[in-house]
């Protein structure tokens, strides 16, 4: 490697580069986590701040572990999350394989292709909500106008539909990220391969399965990792547009956390359900990170 | 032939992707009355102006809502944490690519795993905390909070960034005598600002439309940002979502200009960081 | 001035106001301070807002407005600031269905503001507003709902043929809540017109089968706060909702529905028949914003089976903070606000209010501008705010109930369970939050 790296005793430089980094993290996420933890402990009541003192053990754990909604939100959320993510990776690598083609006028294509990214979360809530409106929503309208259907289409309120349609909010507002972060993978792709498979007479899905996808694996990873990170944003729009309900059919762990929490005043319970939901975005972003390396490995020789 | 076919397929593409989009675009220069018809009124009879007068309180009962206080609060608070994420991103990113220490992929793999904690989770306790030190309905509460959400991407592009730059152009600097903190800034800095803007764009964003926690941490004029100033257009009863749209409009220009801005070294900043290990 | 001279030159103020009204009023002196105040937002609440400068005026005082939301944002903003111990604010706005949950942040207002001005507000009112004994609001105005219907339809001679030769009796205006039922059956055509609506979520769902409940003579408890309201009594009245549900006699989308939903789909025209709150009916009448305009008919809300009528009721309200560092100047702004001139504002737009004299000046009023239409509301809501109205369980627990409640409900209304079942487990929930709460 290089000869910068000193051995033989502490360096103290990479140590003071890191501390604000690490500092910011431990302040804003660590603390507040022990706190929580603590509280999850406890029967806190929001509105009666004499209880955070009257320590619980694990009935709060216990409660939530015998409790059956609690496990059907659970799945649910880990549904949303695997469909939405995989979803917005396909939608997002072809549109990255669109655009990529096109050389004519392309920042015009990734300006309008970025557009949704400039959207906050809570927007595109109050948006869908009105767009899949079953009285005078556009969609319904559109359809009927058309001619396709007669019904008025209860998009939020059918058990399919409803899961259906904050999934698709979901994939709009953030499949934009998938796109940009694979073009630009697309971008970094060395020529040689591509031009050598196609001297060898590989076909263009040939040369997109053996050499292309590969080498865009790594991207896709990244992608996947990056809107793990932050895929439970996707709170401000079922909390806009549904809310969890109806009874019950969209309620994801962050939505029921919430209500406890606030509406019901329950901060221990709810803290207890936002520990076992952090394990859960925990995994996911340490899966994907896994495969991201894993991945990373086996580019080795191309790179 | 074929090209102008897959562009205009591709285009219109982007545009079906755009629709739900420009519809709210479309209903801020619409009335009420007009959007929420039924049957629906698809091509507007009439394109108004009025929602944004309404918003800032010209001629009607309404109180006006503070809309230039929440685009203030909203753009201090992004560009500060923005900057602020990019000085320790770029810090901990240099200190990732150039240097070898214990604990190194536990660090890092700590710090994104830390940024992956749901924000209804921490939402509470920071509450709780930042009470006690004054930093509620303050723009500094609200900024430490992006800050945090933002460093560990902006260390992950920055680091792949830096990894990019071969040391010796830095060390051929340090044997001319540049001090390496010299040879830092003429060298390698200028080199990895795309990766830099890249990691801006995106902070900005998050900052720029972040709701659940400013919502949280926000009470007044004082430090409310613009998405949490959309609710203003919600009560009990109705929502006016003519207005709930211009104000959409209001917080979408600022952030579609600054991606325009950054736009050509957005794909270039994505491309070098993050993949190489 | 000490805090009882200060009560006492502020009822004589207003005493003085309401029986001369020409005496100049005085709301006192408070030059220099700044009240920090956090109000309910939204349209039909801000008018009286653009009064507050009046107030300002007047004593030179500033406000300062903390938070201008919606009340479920307020209430979760309330309850944030009870945990962090942030009470640093003097007035906020209240609701008589939340004020319970709040233990005893706000003061008693009874040490605050004169007799003299309370005995001009309704008295039942007050009693709603007191909780523990403690008057914690001063009530702003009232809700209670009431039906409206489409005129047309009840005139039209064919449907009243149709209708005569389906059901075996005249249409008219309904009575009871069977007769809604038979009706909304008769007019529905989905997708494009609908016998009725109702909210579908939230507390709003709860409140609509609570005051469904008790017409059909059950209740939420028992005396011992058991959970009662899976009762026979109970069942009937989620069926009536389940029942239209099923039909098609509602949008398909009411579960997902709240109170800008209904008000806007009778505004739209697609509704024949609408139980909704007092503060619709302007807008309703309103040919800018309603199709429905110059058609519109109110009614007292309809009997249940019981016999009693529906009348679900709450009252809007300001509390002042017991931490608040200027009592005075707080009880002297909400009085303002609250205060005769204050309410015909509210008024003159539908909105119920809650001093006797108001009631009576506000019909006086539409009167004689002619406004039948306005004359009509007001004679009805008053008749039901004075017979009909009741609150939900003044309990701390009432929200926290709701929340188990409403999502079964829901899952009646779309078919996971049946009735009796979906309230069986609400029930049971409810008894758990019942009995952590040391109820029994």
């Amino acid at each position: 490697m290089s000869r910068a790296f000193q051995t033989g005793r502490v360096n103290w430089t990479p140590v003071l580069l890191l501390l604000p980094a690490i500092g910011v993290m431990m302040f804003v996420v660590a603390l507040p986590l022990v706190f929580s933890l603590y509280t999850s402990l406890t029967s806190y009541r929001l509105t009666r701040p004499e209880t955070i003192w009257d320590f619980v053990w694990f009935r709060n754990y216990e409660r939530l572990f015998g409790n059956r909604d609690f496990w059907v939100a659970f799945g649910r959320t880990i549904l949303f999350l695997t469909i939405a993510l995989n979803v917005q990776l396909i939608l997002g690598l072809g549109i990255a394989l669109l655009i990529n083609k096109i050389t004519w006028g392309q920042r015009t294509l990734r300006t309008i292709m970025m557009f949704p990214m400039m959207f906050s979360p809570i927007l595109v809530g109050f948006q869908f909500k009105f767009i899949f409106n079953d009285n005078i929503g556009i969609l319904n309208n559109a359809l009927q106008s058309l001619g396709w259907t007669d019904r008025a289409i209860p998009w939020l309120v059918d058990g399919k539909l409803a899961m259906f349609s904050i999934i698709f909010a979901e994939v709009w507002m953030s499949t934009s990220v998938f796109a940009i972060l694979l073009l630009a993978g697309l971008f970094a792709m060395p020529r040689d391969p591509l031009e050598a498979a196609k001297v060898d007479g590989c076909n263009a899905w040939q040369v997109f399965r053996h050499i292309t996808l590969p080498f865009l694996m790594p991207f896709a990873f990244i992608a996947m990792t990056i809107r793990s990170l932050d895929i439970a944003r996707a709170y401000d729009i079922v909390k806009v547009m549904t809310d969890g309900g109806p009874a019950g059919r969209t309620e994801l762990l962050w939505t029921m956390i919430a209500r406890t929490a606030y509406q019901d005043a329950r901060m221990g319970q709810a803290n207890a359900a936002a520990y076992l939901s952090t394990i859960l975005s925990i995994a996911f972003t340490y899966y994907f990170y896994l495969k991201l390396v894993e991945s990373r490995r086996y580019m080795g020789g191309v790179q | 032939m074929q090209s102008v076919a897959l562009w205009f397929a591709t285009f219109l593409l982007m545009v079906i992707m755009s629709v739900p989009g420009l519809w709210v675009v479309l209903s801020a220069f619409r009335p009420n009355r007009e959007i929420l018809a039924k049957p629906p009124v698809w091509v507007p009879t009439e394109l108004t102006l009025a929602n944004f007068g309404k918003i800032f309180g010209f001629g009607s009962e309404q109180v006006g809502i503070p809309v230039t206080s929440y685009f203030m609060n909203s753009m201090i608070i992004a560009l500060t944490s923005t900057v602020i994420a990019l000085i320790i991103g770029m810090a901990g990113g240099y200190a990732f690519a150039r240097y070898r220490f214990r604990f190194k992929g536990g660090i890092f793999l700590g710090l994104m795993l830390f940024r992956a904690v749901p924000g209804i989770a921490l939402s509470l306790p920071i509450f709780m905390i930042w009470s006690r030190l004054g930093l509620i309905d303050a723009k500094m509460g609200l900024i430490i909070v992006y800050v945090s959400l933002n460093v560990p991407f902006t260390i992950w592009l920055i680091d792949g960034f830096f990894r990019q730059i071969p040391m010796s152009l830095s060390e051929a600097a340090q044997v001319d005598g540049c001090t390496r903190w010299q040879a830092f800034w003429k060298i390698e800095f200028p080199l990895a600002r795309s990766g830099i803007a890249a990691a801006g764009v995106f902070a900005f964003l998050t900052s720029w439309n972040e709701f659940a926690l400013a919502s949280q941490l926000t009470r007044s004029t004082d430090s409310k940002t613009l998405p949490v100033g959309l609710m203003d257009f919600t009560a009990q009863f109705t929502i006016d979502w003519a207005g709930m749209c211009a104000m959409a409009v209001i917080i979408i220009i600022p952030a579609l200009i600054m991606t325009f801005l950054v736009q050509k070294h957005l794909i270039a900043g994505l491309t070098f960081g993050g993949v190489k290990g | 001035m000490t805090r009882t001279t200060k009560k006492l030159t502020l009822g004589v103020a207003l005493a003085a106001l309401t029986a001369g009204g020409a005496v100049a009023q005085d709301w006192g002196d408070f030059s220099g301070y700044t009240l920090r105040v956090k109000l309910i937002g939204g349209a039909q609440y801000e008018p009286l807002y653009a009064t507050i400068s009046e107030w300002e005026a007047a004593t030179g005082a500033t406000v300062d407005i903390l938070s201008r939301k919606n009340h479920f944002e307020l209430d979760r903003e309330i309850k944030q600031d009870i945990a962090a111990g942030t009470l640093n604010w003097c007035v906020g706005s209240n609701h008589t269905s939340f004020a319970p949950q709040y233990g005893n942040i706000y003061a008693d207002l009874n040490d605050l503001i004169a007799p003299e001005v309370l005995a001009e507000f309704t008295p039942l009112l007050l009693e709603h507003s007191t909780v523990d004994g403690r008057l914690v609001q001063l009530p702003r105005h009232s809700d209670v709902s009431n039906l409206f219907y489409q005129k047309s339809l009840f005139e039209d001679a064919d449907n009243q043929a149709a209708f005569l030769a389906e059901y075996g009796y005249e249409l008219a205006p309904p009575e009871t809540w069977a007769q809604v039922f038979d009706q909304a059956m008769f007019f529905a055509d989905p997708p494009n017109f609908f016998g009725t609506q109702f909210v579908g979520k939230d507390e709003a769902v709860t409140g609509r089968f609570y005051e469904m409940l008790v017409a059909n003579g059950g209740a939420m408890f028992d005396d011992d706060w058991n959970p009662t309201f899976n009762s026979e009594a109970g069942v009937e009245a989620l069926e009536f909702f389940v029942g239209l549900y099923n039909a098609g006699a509602v949008p398909a989308g009411v579960p997902n529905y709240l109170w800008d939903d209904t008000g806007l789909g009778f505004a739209s025209g697609t509704v024949a028949l609408n139980l909704d709150w007092g503060g619709w009916s302007a807008f309703f009448n309103d040919a800018d914003n309603s199709a429905v305009a110059g058609n519109v008919g109110v009614i007292r809300a309809p009997m249940g089976s019981a016999g009693l009528r529906t009348g679900w009721s709450g009252s809007h309200s300001f509390s002042i903070t017991e931490g608040c560092d200027n009592k005075e100047a707080a009880a002297s702004f909400i009085t303002f606000l609250t205060d005769h001139d204050r309410q015909m504002i509210e008024a003159r737009m539908g909105i119920l209010p809650t001093r006797t004299a108001v009631w009576d000046d506000a019909l006086a009023e539409f009167a004689d501008a002619g406004n039948d239409f306005m004359v009509e509301v007001f004679s009805t809501f008053r008749t039901s705010m004075a017979e009909d109205a009741f609150t939900p369980p003044l309990i701390p627990e009432w929200i926290e109930v709701s929340n188990v409640l409403w999502p079964q409900l829901q899952a009646a209304m779309v078919g996971d369970a049946t009735p009796q079942a979906a309230l069986d487990r609400a029930a049971r929930d409810a008894a758990e939050i019942m009995e952590d709460a040391g109820y029994n």
